[in-house]
């Protein structure tokens, strides 16, 4: 491991590496964010630099910096001096200083100049009028934080009594400030904790190091007064010192206020319950207390009995996503989960129609019952509910049974709830279904439940009426476009589910009527006036025919449907985006319809070369980059599945898209052009036999010389060599990168690496000129001059020899490496932002204020 | 106390990425969703996890609203809705939605075109989120559900922008935005009617500047390129794709007529007919001069400008060149500027912000020899000009849309400390309101005194008619009735109403009080002495002695009994209703004072 690690440490030295140019700009830089003359520097300028330092500091611990850049320390100094500094600058004056005295001998060498004492301590600007200023306090936060990785600043900040500044901060009016200071006293009791402790902590003999023993005093003593917002910073306190720290003195301190946050549960009085949830979760999460006997999970058990169901819903669904909890546990939490979806099915019931989802409840099903009966949480409540069964159902390996027929039958009730197709006569159940009728975010929610459902084992005797609550959704005109999406995502998951049901039970009637209603509603569909609408259609489509186009009963449908027409005439739409999905889908319907083993078994009405030329058409008049972008990735898929064969000649398949796409606007058209070269150069290699790998045994000299004859001239027919090139000066880099690539792995093709060296000098006078016209080229990169466009540089990208020597002779490793340099490789060098902050000092403020 | 509450995520005390958040009523809402685009890591983003601690987004926030299509308002949106998991509602007006997938397509483009960018949204999600934005009309009232309603009104500044009223119950608040207050070449002016909203949170880009007319700026610019066009220079217009070039290409466009020159104008990425397109559609958005002349001429169809190929930026001769992106930092306007930077006669001009890095920002600021890829030193020896063509109100337009909407409180976003500090206090003296910059991540708390809405039943009105108060719109009426509060909603209605909806029984209270006279006469006297002292008082009530000996006046009843150890005080009992209470106590006063020498 050491190899590479020093690698990579040495390649950051080198990119964030205190350059000469930069420790003489560095002095002038100070001067300038130091002078109170000078306008403020923009802020993600201050921000860079402060980045730049951490990542010079962190690679290097010793005192060097400061001692070879004085102008460091003078800055500091400098800034202190102003009468008002403003704000931004102090700001990073105290970020800066943290920065520098994260390592000891730097805190020791800042201390001596008692700078640190005076950003930091009593004197310092938390005195000051500045310290109104937010940017200020989480300057001074950030500050603590970034130096706080030893002992001597632990003293620092606890001598000086700085640390009751942090406590006071954790209720700061800024939530950047609070949560900051929260951050700070959990890292500081760690780091006491775990730097000063002499022998392991215990309940009977506990002897916190000082500054742990202040912090923990301070949680104790505000978890017992009556002020919410003291209980509350310590649990959010509490809350991350168990998420980020593991270690078993953790419960030692737990011990000490078990009591008192158990006691948060039960007394209505302190309103701290909405806490809990997170605060066990982290706990849960921690070997230290998941793998304690019974009082750690008594207490979890009491908690989803007392909390509200709101408040109960986040902690049972994070239990459920434990790897070690006790069963019982995951039992209780997922009939919390579950309680509402019974509330609704027993709502909706006549008596003893159905049986609920629960024999029993956690906590009192009254709750629940009246917080689904009124008009401000039931939504809400619902919409937690669901995300958290769906949450619970993208779980790989559910840790409980969960009754998925219930389950769907409760989810469908609800969907009839929202559209009004069920009112039942049960006053809670009307109550219900006035309340969620026509409410999009519960529909969408239990749609997106439905969908994950479908992968679970159970429902299959509900799934008849399943596709008729579907169907009427999809039918409905009241269905906003947003459900309508959902929709079709659980459609077509449960469409995939049908298939293997039918499959293995022989239900196939049932399954054609479905599919047959599915292609109705699917073809009013796409012709929706609201684009949103056409689009989802079209997407939903395209997941059908990727799924089930195997399936005879799923081709029957969609064939004898109006669906592929109305899908073709979309690629006229005039929503771009619609379009593209057509392109897609029309793509996906040629796998059918034109490319199919077996012919379609309804007559074959479709033109395959009319809508081959649609998209040709497409690709290369459209205005927009979308159906474009489409329509290459299409022929890419089809290219790579064998299927454009069937079209015409492959050859002449490519080169007329290369033609096309070569000139084409957007960057990404040209790339997915350069995609499809390379599938096809692939295809062909493979074809004539030659091994892609230039490692592998080649069979006989003398065949793969021919192979490689007659694989040139095709390269060369397809005009694909002048395309590559040409891409190699693209001004967008991914375009040159890609181009790079493919003629490196066209090189070792051609030539194995032993005989690379050789053909450098072959070739007759004319040729090499040709070559070293375009070696030259290829150096200017974008800024080439109207390449390749005349044709009259000598150099014929469809002469076999010339592209074999050319392959050979140009050095594309070199270009390789020059096109991976990364294009924005200037902006983020440290000399570059340097130069930037000295070149804005003195320019008219009033640039900096305009925005975009 | 009912209270307002706002906390930026960004474009507090800044001009970066606007992201607000109000707490109105119970309602949570985002304002804008913006991007910071002088960062390429996380930090370009706003920090989401500041939203809510605890749950999920899509159930706190009631819905997210975009002012208009720039990127510091609208660029976070796709990694919100896509890829942080927000699935509520999306508002923007029409041409918003229509423009602002361009440019996101745009700017991602630009992005992963660099290397190592990751977290980026890709185009799907640019669609899929789009696909949630629900496009408002100005003036239409959008019932987000059934308490929370938004509302849009034009902002100017660019083609889509609007200002919202977001309202529940009777509070409001009113996001403006950017907006600018004087009509430009093709929008018209921001105006808002007096809706007197309790907060109005407005931007304040040029809180301290009066600033000239961009008629000059106008000038300015095309006297420079007609300049360098006349000498055989070549100029080039970094631009993004929509926006500020459209109003450039009208400028030019027309100079070119009435000037007659022949030097060609070219828009390099093919976004021009797209743009155009928008433009026409939504011709109802700009202003009167372009609707009033549409019918004779389309002001979007340009007869000089034409597209651009790659191989023109070396052909001889003056030109002009509109390319994108905006900021000289890749793809087209970067390989154009660096084939011109070296020529003295050529000029570039920067019609926008451009990030710290970007080659954009370099020569804005001055510096003239630029370090390449590669190691290569680039000489600028071309002319460059800045010219800020942004249209946001200055400190004149800020005071003119207050004095328009007349809010109660006032809150400045989207500008620099320093400057909100000038315009706080200006607004605090002329207008005599609360004005607050809270800094990104502060919350501002704002105190409202709403009137709350309470329906009255017929039935009390009709009985309060009965009694024959006839309803005086001058008048303010007091009513009695019983107030029912249930599912966020008051009525108004009678006791006995109540009782039968909320199918409760009746109690009587009855005050009682007990009032001692010095009076040695048998009990039965007293009672008459009392009986005939205020049936003389009490002229116009029924005063009734009944049989049992005890008195009533109206609902109040009143016995006599002698005190138990001092036969000659009584203890007279008086009860009454609560109906009653005025009259029971001035009984009870009248009582104490004991009974006239003259009854007796």
């Amino acid at each position: 491991m050491s190899v590479p690690e020093s690698w990579f440490i040495a390649r950051a030295r080198r990119r964030f590496a205190m350059t000469r140019e930069c420790s003489l700009l560095l002095p002038r830089v100070c001067a300038a964010l130091a002078d109170p003359r000078q306008p403020g520097s923009d802020d993600t300028c201050l921000e860079k630099l402060l980045d730049w330092f951490r990542d010079l500091t962190e690679l290097d611990p010793t005192v060097k910096l400061l001692q070879d850049n004085p102008c460091l320390t003078e800055f500091i100094s400098s800034v202190l001096a102003l009468p008002e500094p403003s704000p931004s600058i102090l700001s990073f004056t105290l970020r800066l200083a943290g920065i520098l005295a994260a390592s000891e001998i730097r805190f020791q060498h800042l201390q001596q100049e008692k700078l640190l004492i005076r950003l930091f301590g009593r004197d310092g600007p938390l005195n000051s009028a500045v310290w109104e200023d937010a940017s200020v306090r989480s300057g001074w936060v950030e500050g603590v934080h970034s130096m706080m990785h030893h002992q001597p600043a632990l003293h620092f900040l606890c001598d000086d009594g700085s640390i009751d500044v942090i406590f006071t901060l954790q209720g700061d009016p800024s939530l950047f400030v609070a949560s900051a200071a929260s951050q700070l006293l959990v890292h500081m009791l760690t780091l006491s904790v775990e730097s000063e402790t002499t022998k392991p902590l215990s309940t009977k003999d506990c002897d916190w190091p000082a500054c742990a023993q202040m912090i923990i005093k301070r949680i104790e003593d505000s978890l017992q007064s009556s002020s919410a917002s003291h209980i509350e910073q310590s649990l959010k306190l509490l809350t991350s010192l168990f998420g980020s720290c593991r270690a078993t003195w953790t419960e030692v301190l737990w011990l000490g206020v078990a009591k008192q946050i158990e006691s948060f549960l039960t007394e209505e009085t302190v309103q701290a319950q909405h806490m809990l949830a997170n605060l066990f979760l982290n706990m849960a999460w921690s070997p230290v207390f998941c793998d304690a006997e019974g009082s750690f999970w008594a207490l979890v058990t009491s908690a989803l009995e007392h909390l509200t169901p709101v408040q109960a819903g986040p902690l049972a669904v994070g239990i459920l996503r434990l790897y070690k909890c006790p069963q019982d546990v995951r039992i209780q939490a997922v009939t919390v989960l579950l309680q509402p979806m019974d509330c609704i099915l027993r709502a909706a019931s006549q008596p003893l129609e159905y049986a609920g989802l629960l024999d029993e409840s956690v906590s009192d099903p009254t709750a629940v019952e009246s917080l689904l009966s009124s008009k401000s949480s039931c939504a809400s409540l619902l919409c937690q509910t669901l995300a958290h069964l769906e949450e619970l159902l993208s779980l790989i390996r559910l840790p409980v049974d969960l009754p998925c027929t219930s389950l769907l039958r409760s989810l469908m009730t609800i969907l009839q709830f929202c559209n009004g197709f069920l009112c039942p006569a049960s006053p809670l159940g009307s109550m219900i279904s006035r309340i969620l009728i026509n409410s999009f975010r519960v529909q969408r929610s239990a749609l997106d439940v439905i969908a994950a459902l479908s992968e679970k084992k159970g429902g299959d005797s509900l799934i008849g009426s399943l596709f008729d609550v579907l169907l009427a959704y999809l039918e409905s005109p009241n269905t906003s476009p947003t459900v309508l999406k959902k929709t079709f995502q659980a459609t077509s998951k449960w469409l995939m589910r049908l298939q293997e049901l039918s499959c293995s039970n022989s239900q196939w009637q049932q399954t054609q009527k479905i599919l047959e209603d599915v292609f109705l509603v699917l073809q009013k569909r796409l012709c929706s006036p609201c684009w949103e609408v056409r689009d989802s259609s079209l997407e939903f489509l395209t997941v059908l025919i990727k799924y089930l186009r195997d399936q005879d009963e799923f081709r029957q449908s969609l064939l004898s449907s109006e669906v592929p027409r109305l899908t073709e005439n979309l690629l006229e739409d005039p929503e771009s985006y619609v379009r593209a999905s057509a392109v897609t889908a029309v793509g996906h319907l040629a796998f059918i319809t034109y490319f199919a083993s077996e012919s379609p078994v309804v007559g074959n009405q479709y033109n395959k070369e009319n809508t081959v030329a649609k998209l040709q058409e497409i690709l290369s008049t459209d205005p927009e980059g979308f159906p474009r972008r489409a329509v290459i990735s299409i022929f890419t898929k089809w290219l790579r599945q064998g299927c454009t064969g069937q079209l015409e000649d492959t050859e002449q398949f490519v080169s007329r898209v290369i033609q096309t796409v070569e000139y084409d606007l957007d960057w990404e058209v040209r790339l997915g052009g350069l995609e499809l070269v390379e599938v096809f150069c692939s295809q062909t290699i493979c074809q004539l036999g030659l091994p892609e790998c230039p490692y592998a045994p080649v069979s006989s000299a003398v065949t793969s010389s021919i192979h490689q004859d007659e694989l040139l001239q095709i390269f060369c027919r397809t005009k694909l060599f002048s395309f590559l090139f040409r891409s190699l000066c693209d001004c967008d880099k991914p375009v040159g990168q890609r181009a790079c690539d493919i003629l490196l792995g066209l090189r070792s093709s051609f030539y194995p690496i032993s005989t690379l060296k050789d053909s450098q000098g072959t070739g007759d006078s004319p040729a090499r000129d040709s070559i070293a016209w375009l070696q030259r080229t290829l150096r200017q990169g974008s800024l080439a001059q109207n390449f390749l466009t005349d044709g009259g540089n000598g150099v014929d990208f469809q002469d076999p020899e010339i592209m074999m020597l050319a392959l050979g002779t140009i050095d594309l490793e070199e270009l390789h490496d020059e096109l991976n340099k990364s294009s924005d490789h200037v902006e983020k060098s440290p000399q570059s932002l340097l130069q930037d902050i000295l070149a804005t000092v003195g320019t008219i403020e009033e640039n900096e204020a305009d925005c975009y | 106390m009912p209270e307002i509450k706002v906390t930026p995520l960004g474009a507090g005390q800044d001009v970066g990425r606007s992201c607000i958040l109000v707490s109105i009523a119970g309602k949570n809402v985002m304002l804008d969703c913006g991007m910071h685009m002088g960062y390429n890591d996380d930090r370009r983003f706003p920090d989401f996890s500041y939203i809510t601690q605890n749950g999920r987004l899509t159930d706190f926030l009631d819905c997210v609203i975009i002012s208009h299509f720039h990127l510091d308002h609208c660029g976070a949106l796709p990694y919100f809705s896509e890829m942080v998991g927000y699935d509520g509602p999306i508002y923007m007006t029409h041409p918003t939605k229509a423009i602002c997938p361009i440019l996101l397509e745009d700017y991602r483009k630009i992005t992963v075109d660099k290397k190592g960018e990751t977290n980026f949204f890709t185009s799907q999600m640019i669609k899929d989120c789009m696909k949630k934005v629900v496009a408002v009309h100005l003036h239409q009232t959008v019932q987000v559900d059934e308490e929370l309603e938004i509302k849009a009104y034009y902002a100017g500044h660019v083609l889509g922008a609007a200002m919202f009223q977001i309202k529940v119950g009777c509070e409001s608040v009113v996001y403006t935005g950017d907006y600018n207050m004087t009509p430009d070449r093709h929008l018209g002016a921001a105006w808002i009617d007096k809706c007197r909203p309790d907060l109005l949170i407005t931007e304040s880009t040029y809180a301290t500047t009066i600033r000239d007319s961009k008629r000059c700026r106008e000038r300015d610019f095309l006297k420079k390129v007609h300049e360098t066009v006349e000498r055989g220079g070549k100029v080039l217009i970094p631009v993004f794709a929509l926006g500020r070039a459209q109003e450039l290409c009208i400028l030019l466009e027309t100079f070119w007529e009435r000037m007659n020159l022949k030097a060609p104008i070219y828009f390099s990425t093919g976004l021009t007919e797209k743009a155009n397109h928008y433009y026409k559609l939504f011709i109802t958005w700009t202003n009167q001069k372009i609707r009033k002349t549409f019918v004779q001429r389309n002001m979007f169809e340009f007869k000089h400008i034409k597209a651009f190929d790659r191989a023109f930026a070396d052909n001889p001769g003056p030109m002009v060149v509109f390319a994108t992106p905006g900021m000289l930092h890749a793809g087209q306007s970067l390989q154009i500027f660096r084939k011109w930077a070296g020529n003295e006669k050529n000029m570039v001009i920067m019609p926008g912000y451009c990030v710290q890095g970007t080659v954009g920002h370099k020569i804005l600021s001055g510096q003239r020899k630029l370090e390449m890829e590669g190691r290569q030193i680039l000489e600028v020896k071309m002319q460059v000009e800045y010219m800020s063509f942004s249209a946001h109100a200055d400190a004149k337009g800020i005071m003119q849309l207050i004095r328009q909407a007349e809010p109660r409180n006032v809150l400045l976003v989207h500008g620099e400390a320093k400057k909100m500090e000038f315009l706080k206090q200006k607004i605090e003296q002329e207008f005599h309101v609360n004005c607050y910059m809270p800094a990104n991540g502060e919350t501002t708390t704002i105190l409202t005194n709403p009137s709350i809405p309470v329906d009255i039943s017929l039935g009390l009105l009709k009985r309060e008619t009965a009694i024959g108060l006839l309803p005086d719109v001058k008048k303010p009426k007091l009513m009695h009735g019983t107030l029912i509060m249930k599912d966020n909603s008051f009525r108004l209605v009678s006791p006995e109403q109540a009782l039968k909806e909320l199918g409760l029984a009746e109690h009587q209270l009855r005050f009682t009080c007990r009032v001692h006279i010095q009076d040695p006469r048998k009990e039965h006297e007293t009672v008459l002495r009392v009986y005939n002292h205020l049936k003389g008082v009490l002229k116009d009530y029924s005063v009734q002695h009944l049989p049992d000996g005890s008195i009533t006046v109206e609902s109040i009843l009143i016995q006599a009994t002698a005190h138990s150890e001092d036969q000659g005080t009584k203890v007279l009992l008086v009860s009454w209703t609560y109906q009653d209470e005025e009259l029971g106590s001035y009984l009870t006063s009248l009582l104490k004072k004991g009974l006239p020498q003259s009854t007796a």
